[in-house]
């Protein structure tokens, strides 16, 4: 009996003081006139190449007067970024810019965020078209590809056996880049001597792509280069490529800080060059467009303009491959024996 | 008899493994290969002794993974920031850091009564995300690192360091468990710890000591991982401690306490690291690695329930004879 | 026997007052209620809409919490059912992408839980010198891998037709219809906890299996039944996450496991068996939700809210170990 009764008054207790919480809410924190608030989705926490990309969105967002939330998702997963976006809503920010970590997942949320009045853009990793006003993308993906291509096709001499090294097989940006190369491959004749025997997936761990790199080398001893476009998985190849003194040698798109001991001439260097483009001038861009959204200088439709001051550029949105719209920051950046020094202490 | 038994069977699967891998793939039956899957492994094979410890006193730690990632990330830090440059003083770091979260862990099991599940669970929560908060988000990679993954590369009389250290754990733990009165206090407390109080083990001390080495195991094994990838970060070594569980009851080690031994956690985790390495190599799409691992590490511990039931039955017929 | 009065009270009147505000369901309210007070001062956006709006990824681990809360009173876990909600969404996305209707579709994912939960309880009770822990860690990566193979490359999938999922996504008021879901299974839960045969049993035979199999409970039936139910729970917590993101992908589902067990010792529920309330355990997942609301609105960084929770954890069970001991030290005292 009195079970029931201590349940009950539970209940009632637990019902009052939500409900005491709630009967006060507060006026959307200030007026159009306040200080507005921008705020950025990364993929994950613990990672200097989101990190920098954080960096150079803070750097702009508060020379320009706003003010900058982030919101780290507790893991790298697309559950984790709907949690954050759904604080964010509560929060009342004036934009989300996110950097997703599957292309569909966040359609629900941001949707909802749209239609709550909050900008949403996305930056280095995008989500689907329904989710977003526009995208800021790193490099385009064709663009990637060709130099991904080109230096697979110098690295190799011409001709012989070539593998990839990507993340994992869900990551939306590599599978991006991997078609475009192998399109590219099948389109070009000069590609024709090439042949891309392999497709591993390390995780973006250290151990599996670490496993996967010494089977591809068992496995093809011909093999001439790899390429892998992702981090976590050229440090992991390149370590295991010098420490072998390896024939076979290495490109694709890594950090110059985690990548400085590969890159270099000779054999003692696994990774004669690789691309990538500026994290931080991306988090610039994405912010840029974060504020022209909010300011109402664009809708995110192509064909429109903007300015970005610090950049030195006006970008121009243009049309996506996927049916929405983007701004492209520029050409991936390549990271030879020469300039790897001078980058290795930025990012 | 019996317990060799069980061996037996480890090693009979074990070589039929690598036999069919061979077959499918036969550059995977030459030595540097067998030298690389030891590196590759040895923090997992290493953590699988700490980990017998403390299934044996009837115990479990999921929250190696994490004391792993904040020891190596520690040292990588220590090291790209210049503060120390000798490796064995990383070590020492590292390992010492390991000790604190595990003896942590071991009064909150030990003296606390917390249930081990519970309190690693906690210290893979808290662990974990003090690696991230002094990470600052930053990694140390191959160029801040700077000569320490060096150690990784060296050898001794043609064997790699990192070989040596998991040979000397091997040895050190054999022994201990077989041979001392520390050791027999472990099997003691697993198979019967009220019984073990009684005859005036003290209990609450094992298991502190028994989780203070896993830890400080742990601690060894994040800076091994740091040297043997060249990088720290603070996720490194995720999920991890599934393997090393994994590896255990493979080998045949009893999640219920007391039984269990050092060969066969050595077996279950060589086991485990040929299968991973096997993958791969043997041409199993890259979509499909991960359920054929799982499959594979459950059909091998259900052949092993099997033969064990086998063996039980034909020795009570002997009796009833 | 055990199951009927888990934790004694006293029968006097007058003490029960004090006896309900002493017990720890008593404290978990009095938590539940700071934690909310805490979290309306420190965020001025903790209102019931948005703290309602904010839940649903959260209510559907708390389908989780209530069979995890009958597997942890056995004595057993389980921690595939992350997987299992990964393989049952990825199933319910392919079938509707097929053209299934949406009813059908429901039925599939719920289908699909089942079977899974069914494989894990299949191979527990047939196999019981292996720890639960150790056949569920083996399904955790085979269901999952299962998943990845069904999704191919890419390793996503959008739902094209969503308008069945958007349905039951929606709200009554401020209260999604799955809080309303939750509530009912809430109680079907803790009457089978309390009021039914099966709860008692759950409790005796994770109190103690032999004797339980002596004085003739099933106890393999039990244990098949916690498990197949565990499965078709998580089949629920999918169907509505696809609600929430139209599709679903490899990691759908990762660490739910852990965040149900998590509420379930937070609630007071042992691990080791045949220990616990299923009210404690409601509570106290309204109270991990409500706190990781209240800290996600003033953007705390992730890791940090994962400390508190590891924090939290421990000193929920150390806490009350650490009194009983001295209060046994002060009764053997008080004998001398």
């Amino acid at each position: 009996m009195s079970k029931k009764i201590i349940a009950l008054l539970l209940c009632v207790v637990m019902a009052l003081s939500i409900a005491a919480c709630g009967t006060t809410t507060p006026t959307d924190d200030g007026g159009d006139d306040a200080q507005k608030t921008y705020a950025i989705v990364p993929k994950s926490a613990g990672n200097p190449y989101n990190e920098k990309e954080v960096e150079g969105f803070k750097e702009i967002i508060e020379a320009n007067g706003g003010k900058v939330v982030v919101s780290y998702p507790t893991e790298a997963t697309a559950d984790a970024q709907i949690t954050c976006i759904n604080s964010l809503i509560s929060q009342h920010v004036d934009s989300i810019a996110v950097a997703a970590n599957d292309a569909n997942a966040l359609q629900a949320v941001l949707t909802e965020a749209m239609q709550a009045g909050i900008k949403v853009s996305g930056l280095d990793s995008a989500v689907n078209k329904d989710s977003r006003q526009t995208f800021a993308q790193q490099a385009g993906i064709k663009e990637v590809a060709q130099a991904l291509c080109d230096a697979v096709l110098e690295i190799a001499g011409g001709e012989g056996q070539w593998a990839i090294v990507s993340a994992s097989s869900q990551a939306t940006n590599q599978n991006a880049w991997i078609d475009a190369m192998k399109d590219l491959m099948a389109s070009d004749d000069k590609y024709a001597k090439l042949e891309l025997v392999d497709v591993q997936y390390g995780d973006d761990e250290p151990i599996k792509s670490t496993t996967v790199t010494q089977a591809l080398l068992s496995n093809y001893p011909d093999l001439k280069v790899i390429c892998a476009p992702t981090t976590v998985g050229i440090a992991a190849a390149a370590k295991v490529l010098q420490d072998q003194k390896s024939a076979c040698k290495l490109t694709g798109l890594g950090l110059p800080s985690e990548m400085a001991a590969y890159i270099g001439e000779g054999d003692d260097f696994s990774c004669p060059y690789m691309f990538l483009w500026n994290p931080i001038d991306l988090g610039k861009l994405s912010a840029y467009i974060s504020m022209a959204l909010v300011e109402g200088k664009i809708t995110g439709a192509a064909g429109e303009t903007f300015e970005a001051k610090d950049l030195g550029v006006t970008y121009t949105i243009v049309d996506a491959a996927d049916g929405g719209t983007e701004v492209i920051l520029g050409q991936p950046f390549a990271f030879t024996p020469d300039n790897i020094e001078e980058w290795k202490v930025i990012y | 008899m019996k317990k060799n038994f069980r061996e037996l069977s480890l090693v009979i699967v074990l070589v039929l493994l690598v036999g069919a891998v061979s077959i499918k793939n036969p550059s995977f039956l030459s030595l540097g290969n067998f030298a690389e899957i030891l590196k590759n492994n040895a923090v997992t094979m290493i953590l699988a002794l700490g980990m017998l410890c403390v299934l044996l006193v009837g115990g479990i730690d999921i929250s190696v993974a994490s004391t792993m990632a904040l020891s190596g990330m520690s040292v990588g830090l220590l090291f790209k920031f210049n503060i120390i440059s000798s490796t064995p003083l990383g070590f020492l770091i590292g390992i010492a850091i390991g000790a604190v979260c595990g003896l942590l862990i071991g009064v909150i099991v030990g003296y606390g009564k917390v249930a081990p599940i519970i309190a690693t669970m906690g210290g893979m929560y808290i662990f974990r995300s003090l690696a991230y908060v002094i990470s600052d988000s930053q990694w140390a990679g191959a160029d801040a690192l700077r000569h320490f993954p060096n150690f990784a590369l060296g050898s001794f009389l043609g064997i790699n360091n990192c070989v040596w250290i998991v040979i000397a754990c091997y040895i050190i733990f054999f022994v201990v468990l077989k041979w001392t009165k520390f050791g027999r206090n472990i099997y003691a407390v697993g198979s019967n710890p009220i019984a073990a109080e009684i005859s005036g083990i003290n209990v609450a001390q094992v298991k502190l000591c028994v989780y203070t080495i896993m830890g400080t195991l742990a601690g060894l094994g994040g800076v091994l991982a740091t040297t043997i990838y060249a990088s720290a970060m603070p996720s490194m070594q995720l999920g991890s401690e599934m393997d090393v569980i994994a590896a255990c009851v493979i080998g045949g080690v009893s999640m219920s306490g007391g039984r269990g031994s050092v060969i066969g956690a050595l077996l279950g985790s060589l086991i485990l690291a040929v299968i991973g390495k096997a993958l791969p190599l043997v041409g199993i799409s890259a979509i499909a690695q991960n359920t054929v691992k799982g499959l594979l590490i459950v059909v091998v511990i259900l052949v092993n329930v099997i033969t064990q039931r086998a063996m039980k039955k034909r020795s009570l017929e002997r009796r009833e004879m | 026997m055990a199951g009927k009065s888990g934790r004694t009270i006293n029968a006097t009147p007058s003490n029960r007052l004090k006896g309900a505000i002493l017990s720890w369901e008593g404290l978990l309210v009095l938590i539940f209620i700071a934690v909310v007070i805490f979290c309306r001062i420190i965020s001025p956006n903790y209102t019931v809409e948005n703290v309602l709006r904010e839940m649903p990824k959260y209510l559907s681990e708390i389908f989780l919490f209530f069979p995890m809360a009958f597997i942890l009173m056995l004595g057993e876990i389980d921690i595939s059912v992350g997987s299992i909600v990964c393989l049952s969404a990825t199933a319910g996305c392919l079938f509707s992408n097929m053209g299934l209707s949406f009813p059908l579709v429901i039925v599939t994912i719920l289908l699909v839980g089942t079977i899974c939960g069914a494989i894990n309880a299949l191979l527990i009770t047939r196999f019981p010198e292996l720890p639960s822990m150790i056949i569920t860690l083996g399904t955790q990566i085979i269901f999952r891998g299962i998943a990845e193979i069904a999704l191919g490359d890419g390793g996503s999938v959008a739902v094209t037709d969503f308008k069945g999922f958007m349905s039951i996504a929606g709200k009554i008021g401020p209260f999604p219809y799955m809080f309303f879901l939750v509530l009912i299974s809430a109680v079907i839960f803790t009457v089978i906890s309390v009021k039914m045969r099966y709860g008692r049993e759950v409790m005796a035979v994770g109190s103690n299996r032999d004797t339980s199999y002596y004085s003739g409970i099933k106890v393999r039936r039990v244990i098949f039944i916690a498990y197949t139910v565990m499965g078709l729970m998580a089949g629920v917590a999918a169907l509505f996450l696809t609600a929430a993101s139209y599709g679903a992908n490899t990691t759908t589902g990762t660490g739910f496991e852990m965040d149900a067990i998590a509420m379930a010792v937070f609630g007071g529920i042992a691990t080791t068996g045949g220990k616990g309330r299923m009210v404690g355990g409601i509570i106290s997942a309204f109270i991990i939700v409500c706190l990781r609301i209240g800290l996600g609105q003033i953007n705390l960084n992730s890791q940090l809210i994962l400390l508190i929770i590891g924090v939290l954890l421990i000193f929920a069970v150390l806490l009350p170990n650490i009194s009983a001991m001295i209060k046994a030290k002060q009764k053997t005292k008080a004998a001398k």
